[in-house]
């Protein structure tokens, strides 16, 4: 290949361009992994709820909770597949939630209460899950939990002042349920029911309270009308489905995006000025050459043409080392922010494609620029230039 | 018929508005096949224009009264789309410039070659051809070298074989020896010689050193954008001979006298 002895003979001149390019696309690609991996949380998050309603006691605050016949009231309903029963408290009773992070939660269920519904998979790391036979202050944590408490199964540790024997621990999910505490549902109940306030608490009985019901449709499609059936069946309650988690989130969801566009779109344009700054720089330090090729006979078209290749080559070995150190840069940054659960980006196959067509097209772009300019000239001029 | 013919060439440099520079003020000129022509005259008198235009680098103003014409082989040229231009600059011409204009990046070979492509050979063809030239010239040991690493003589070579790969009938040179010291002019001089003795070759150069245009077949003397004379050399067969060979003197100074110096039209 002609046009890469070329390169290797331009030596210092091309790999100043390179270098250009490189860092260009090296600030895309991180920016650009950031950008997905905020995307695909909120996705997630929608994915989460698009299969199933969540049903809470509403605008309430606890004050007049579900009880377990709702439960079954909901069952009863037609197009109901599985009812699945929970409680949920805080892991601590002072936690305010005035944190942005994911709260850390005790969660008490009736294991395989979703019959197999549930998508979201749940790896053990060790032990074992719960099982419907498990009673008493048993737990199986969340991946962050038990990193915070450094625990594995067979351990025991404290929550809320009471001690708890570890089953099992859960695989990171780098989402909500490292954060959670799985407890027979009993256990949830009594810990919920000691924070109500007494007058509340009084008239209720614990095995009968719950907060939360994850309701499994026979039909996603149909899911919204259910929803509505739930609202009215039940009193006091407020279901939460994907297209309302959409909604509520939605205006958030909106402010990331702009942030994650506008952070992409800065990286796109320092990285494409620095392309087409390098590359102009270093084509039009040629215009004497292109007036030599001009005067022995090349005419314009091709003349231009072997500089547009060539700036494409460059723009196209700049994006691939910009790319791959980019790619290392994630990876390493996801490595250390894995044991801290802070995992921040996500690189993916159509950003490494868009980062190496960008460059190489941007390069050639810049290239034919001043390539045409010079070839423009008439050869006399151009091999006056220095 | 003569091979060049130019009728009332004119060039004028708008270097701005009101900066005019008449660098060519109507100029006559008739160049035959096989001749070797000097183009002689001060700096600013306007031969490298009349060279550059003849080669078709720069095109004549279309505004002189009459038309300015040009022919090479009987065939407009003023006319002429710059894709036409650099077709004929390709197949039809050699250059060698004072300094040397070789790609830097490429070879010696490659530079030959590039002369051959773009004339449309095939690249393999190309090759072939660039190493015959470069033994012409004497440098077919040096192919695989950049320019950097030759000598100014051997960059003049290269050029010298550049410009006589595509067999081109016009060798247009700008001062060719004007970066070389008088052993190095001297080879480059002979080699001229030889092409135009050889090949038949027309051969037209532009130059100050007064030893260049006494190897030629005739002196075309510039100022002020005029052609003020045009002088034959004449010289024996002896000088002739001698002028394939360098002597130890650089170059064997023909006998010769003025023929015919005619005015300068106006």
């Amino acid at each position: 290949m002609r046009i890469l002895r070329e390169l290797s003979r331009r030596k210092l001149r091309t790999a100043l361009t390179i270098t250009g390019i490189t860092i260009g696309i090296w600030a895309l690609v991180v920016f650009s992994s950031m950008a997905n991996k905020i995307n695909a949380l909120v996705e997630q998050g929608t994915e989460f709820y698009t299969d199933k309603i969540i049903v809470t006691d509403g605008e309430s605050f606890g004050t007049s909770p579900m009880r377990l016949d709702d439960a079954t009231t909901i069952a009863e309903l037609d197009g109901v597949a599985a009812v699945d029963p929970q409680v949920h408290v805080l892991w601590q009773a002072d936690g305010s939630g005035a944190d942005f992070s994911v709260p850390d939660m005790v969660i008490g269920l009736i294991p395989g209460a979703d019959a197999g519904h549930e998508t979201f998979d749940l790896g053990l790391a060790t032990g074992r899950m719960l099982t419907p036979d498990d009673t008493g202050n048993v737990v199986v944590l969340g991946s962050s939990l038990a990193r915070e408490h450094d625990v594995v199964a067979g351990d025991s540790l404290e929550i809320r002042g009471e001690t708890f024997e570890v089953l099992g621990t859960l695989q990171p999910t780098l989402t909500t349920p490292d954060a959670n505490a799985l407890v027979p549902l009993a256990t949830a109940q009594r810990i919920y029911i000691d924070e109500l306030p007494p007058l509340v608490a009084d008239a209720l009985v614990p095995e009968e309270l719950l907060n939360q019901i994850v309701v499994y449709p026979d039909d996603v499609g149909a899911i919204e009308a259910l929803a509505a059936d739930i609202e009215a069946t039940v009193e006091n309650s407020a279901t939460m489905t994907g297209a309302k988690f959409d909604e509520s989130v939605g205006a958030t969801t909106m402010i990331f995006n702009a942030i994650i566009i506008g952070v992409a779109a800065i990286s796109l344009v320092v990285g494409g000025l620095s392309v087409i700054n390098t590359m102009a720089m270093s084509v039009q330090e040629r215009t004497r050459e292109i007036g030599i090729k001009r005067a022995i006979g090349g005419a314009r078209g091709r003349v231009v043409r072997e500089l547009v290749m060539e700036a494409g080559l460059i723009g196209f070995i700049g994006g691939g080392i910009g790319l791959g150190l980019g790619a290392l840069v994630v990876v390493v940054a996801n490595e250390a922010g894995r044991t801290s659960g802070t995992v921040l980006f996500e690189l993916t196959t159509g950003t490494g494609i868009f980062a190496l067509a960008f460059s190489t097209i941007l390069g050639m772009v810049a290239g034919i620029i001043p390539a045409w300019s010079a070839a423009r000239l008439d050869p006399v001029q151009a091999l006056r230039h220095e | 018929m003569a091979l060049l013919e130019g009728r009332n060439l004119q060039k004028t440099y708008r270097l701005s508005r009101t900066n005019r520079v008449e660098a060519l003020a109507g100029v006559d000129i008739d160049i035959e096949a096989g001749e070797m022509v000097a183009i002689m005259g001060p700096s600013g008198s306007g031969k490298s224009t009349l060279m550059h235009i003849l080669a078709l680098l720069h095109a004549p103003d279309r505004e002189a009264r009459p038309a300015g014409e040009l022919r090479i082989d009987g065939r407009d040229m003023t006319r002429l789309y710059d894709r036409e231009r650099t077709k004929m600059r390709a197949s039809q011409m050699g250059f060698v410039f004072q300094s040397f204009n070789l790609v830097p990046t490429l070879t010696a070979l490659e530079n030959v070659a590039l002369a051959a492509e773009y004339a449309g050979v095939a690249a393999r063809r190309a090759r072939e051809g660039a190493r015959d030239a470069l033994s012409v010239v004497g440098l077919a040991e040096r192919a695989g070298h950049r320019p950097m690493e030759l000598s100014g003589g051997e960059q003049q070579r290269v050029a010298l074989a550049r410009s006589l790969v595509n067999q081109p009938k016009l060798l247009m040179g700008d001062e060719p020896t004007g970066n070389l010291d008088s052993k190095r002019s001297a080879d480059v001089l002979a080699m001229l010689r030889r092409f135009n003795a050889e090949r038949g070759q027309t051969i037209v150069l532009v130059t100050h050193d007064p030893e260049v245009g006494a190897s030629c077949d005739r002196i075309v003397r510039m100022r002020d954008g005029r052609i003020v004379a045009d002088e034959r050399v004449v010289r024996g067969v002896a000088a002739r001979a001698d002028a394939a060979e360098p002597t130890e003197s650089g170059f064997g100074v023909p006998e010769r006298r003025l023929a015919q110096p005619t005015a300068a039209p106006s």
